[in-house]
């Protein structure tokens, strides 16, 4: 008896280990009305869709994942299908290292290199949007490493052509490159934080200092009228510092859940500006009150510089930006999203501020991706 | 002299063998990380989430990647219970051991029939698992099965302690028979009584039971309780008289507490897993204390 039941298990075992995952599809949906456009990107006026997405993952013979994402962007201005994603990533490596080549969202800041159908409010942060064009991708090959301490700690680094992170092409085949480092625990059973630290080095244009003149050229033709893919506040070093903590009664964050996030950026060696740095920041919260229903609160600012022409000269002025943005989003099902939010603008030399109310809708069908922290 | 130095050999060289045995056991849900300590006494276990966590939302936070990255063997129920939280987990903890497909990922659901099994159309805005309900550690008799699974796992990942995995499983099979017997004893008392549920949790030890579960609080499977569906209730229950409205400890119970307070029908809150840390902190408690519970409100 004893014997026959452990064959029986043994055959078991052998069945389980032959199975081939199938590709997993997965469909995200997204409709919005916004009453007005306001500064610096993010949904455009009236109604669209700002992050419909299909992705498709393939488990490559226990050696490597296959991903791809399309993203597909429709308003009143225009229409546009983007390749955000399409990367092949090593299932883990000896001694903790993953490596990604391809396509794929760079791993810095807190937001970056998640999927925005995850985010809380329905545009990123201010920050992300003047200094990443709200979230940057690119095609280049990523390092991590998990290190073996009790605590969570882990580094990475990526190499990027950095054609996607301006308008134009970037002059050095190495356009991009990234480090980052975030450390991680829980406090108790109901809290647990997480912190980071970002390096991107920008390398797309030449000097500031050599090529002034070119710049304000460039600058000239693409201008900051309408909708822009690429970063346009951009310098030969960005910095970020990244904050959350989390906490839900017992950690069931089903029923209940607080989420406070803050990030804090600092561009050096401006392209083309001529003021000393552009920095920004935003502190956000979120209450998440019961299975279906979530508010929160976020402001931000950003300190920029914009380009004025007096009597045929072109004059550098700081300019500032704040948003805040108050939310309250409703989920029916887990595939489902209602968000009605309000935002707020407030500018100092900058063109384009106004307030807005924004509602949101978002439906998933499909396999969908397990969300990072 | 030489009699102590030669028992401080054999104790040293003990404890040498006995840290190269010391597994260390990542479990998904609190029942395995208590079945799994029962069969490997020596393992360090450790389980992702508690008997107050709905399994099914769970994040990936930075503390739990550290855990998986040091496991030398996961043992989850599959079924889709993980799906929104585990492979973010796995992706991040970089451990080679425990990857799908790998000797160390232990996913119990193949190696059972699952009860409510049905197909999805992609175009499905519910939550529900294909693979059917991934509660089954309570029902007693596919818990033996996998008891058996896991010590094939243990036995294949740490080949040295194949002896001694095998002593364990025998007895703790003794014991969980014997156990089984006196469970079925309270059984037989509460066999075809009805029941009203808040999702499908205690689905398979009412089945075991006997039991028959004559409405749900969730309006679909995963959805939490509305008013309007649980006002369609009340009607039903006050007919029908069931013996309990049935919830556990992580879920949201005003609906149950306002039907039961409507119908006059007991409210049960149960835990429907094993809660390490405190009495019922094994498999064999927890089902003495749910049939007990079962049987009093009978």
């Amino acid at each position: 008896m004893k014997r026959k039941a452990m064959v029986l298990v043994s055959t078991m075992l052998c069945s389980q280990a032959t199975t081939v995952n199938a590709l997993e599809i997965g469909v995200i949906l997204d409709a919005y009305h916004k009453s007005e456009s306001t500064a610096l990107g993010g949904r455009t006026e009236g109604f669209g869709s700002s992050h419909s997405e299909l992705s498709l993952s393939q488990e490559i013979a226990d050696v490597a994942t296959a991903h791809l994402a399309l993203v597909g962007e429709w308003n009143e201005q225009e229409s546009d299908l983007e390749l955000e994603e399409a990367y092949l990533q090593s299932a883990a490596l000896p001694g903790g290292i993953n490596v990604t080549a391809g396509r794929f969202l760079a791993d810095i800041g807190y937001l970056n290199a998640t999927h925005s159908h995850s985010d809380n409010f329905s545009e990123r942060p201010l920050l992300y949007r003047a200094f990443l064009g709200g979230h940057y991708y690119d095609d280049g090959v990523g390092v991590s490493w998990l290190a073996p301490t009790d605590r969570y700690w882990r580094l990475s680094a990526g190499a990027f052509t950095g054609d996607e992170l301006g308008e134009e092409k970037s002059e050095s085949s190495i356009g991009t490159w990234t480090l980052s480092t975030e450390f991680g625990d829980d406090i108790g059973d109901n809290a647990s934080w997480q912190m980071g630290l970002s390096y991107l080095r920008n390398r797309t244009q030449s000097s500031a200092h050599h090529d002034e003149d070119d710049h304000d050229d460039d600058h000239d033709e693409h201008g900051h009228e309408g909708h822009s893919h690429g970063a346009e506040y951009q310098g030969k070093k960005l910095y970020l510092a990244d904050l959350v903590w989390k906490w839900a009664p017992q950690g069931n964050n089903r029923q209940q859940q607080v989420k406070i996030a803050a990030e804090y950026a600092y561009v050096d060696d401006l392209y083309g500006a001529e003021v000393d740095h552009y920095d920004g920041w935003y502190l956000s919260g979120v209450y998440q009150f019961d299975e279906n229903w979530a508010t929160g609160i976020r402001h931000g600012r950003v300190n920029l510089a914009e380009e004025h022409e007096h009597d045929g000269d072109h004059e550098w002025e700081e300019s500032r930006l704040t948003e805040t943005s108050l939310m309250l989003s409703w989920q029916p099902t887990h595939t489902q999203r209602l968000r009605l939010e309000y935002k707020h603008q407030d500018a100092d030399h900058m063109e384009g501020a106004d307030n807005a109310i924004t509602l949101h809708y978002q439906i998933g069908f499909g396999a969908h991706a397990a969300h990072s922290f | 002299m030489p009699h102590i130095v030669s028992k401080l050999l054999v104790l040293s060289l003990f404890a040498v063998v006995n840290t190269a045995q010391a597994l260390t056991i990542f479990t998904c849900e609190p029942e395995w990380a208590a079945l799994s300590q029962s069969l490997a006494p020596e393992a360090k276990v450790f389980s992702a989430t508690h008997v107050y966590q709905d399994p099914h939302y769970i994040e990936a936070r930075p503390s739990l990647i550290s855990k998986l990255a040091k496991a030398d063997i996961a043992i989850c129920s599959g079924a889709g219970l993980e799906s929104g939280w585990l492979p973010a987990l796995q992706k991040r903890a970089s451990n080679r051991q425990v990857t799908d497909g790998a000797d160390g990922m232990l996913y119990l659901a193949p190696f059972i029939e699952t009860i409510g099994q049905h197909e999805t159309k992609f175009f499905s805005t519910e939550h529900v698992h294909p693979e059917g309900n991934p509660h089954f550690h309570l029902d007693p008799e596919r818990v033996s099965i996998l008891a058996e699974v896991i010590t094939q796992r243990l036995q294949l990942i740490d080949p040295d302690s194949q002896e001694q995995y095998q002593q364990t499983l025998i007895q703790w099979k003794k014991n969980w028979q014997n156990s089984i017997q006196s469970w079925q004893q309270q059984a037989s008392q509460l066999k075809g009584q009805p029941v009203v549920v808040q999702h499908t949790s205690f689905d398979y030890l009412i089945d075991w039971v006997g039991m028959e579960v004559i409405a749900d609080l969730e309006p679909a499977p995963g959805v939490p309780p509305t008013m309007a569906h649980a006002q369609s209730l009340v009607e039903d229950t006050r007919k029908s008289q069931p013996a309990a409205i049935l919830t556990n400890w992580y879920q949201n119970d005003r609906a149950a507490d306002w039907l039961s307070g409507k119908t006059g029908v007991q409210h049960l809150n149960l835990p429907a897993t094993v809660d390490l840390k405190g009495e019922i902190n094994n498999l064999e408690r927890l089902f003495d204390h749910l049939l007990s519970q079962l049987q009093v409100a009978k």
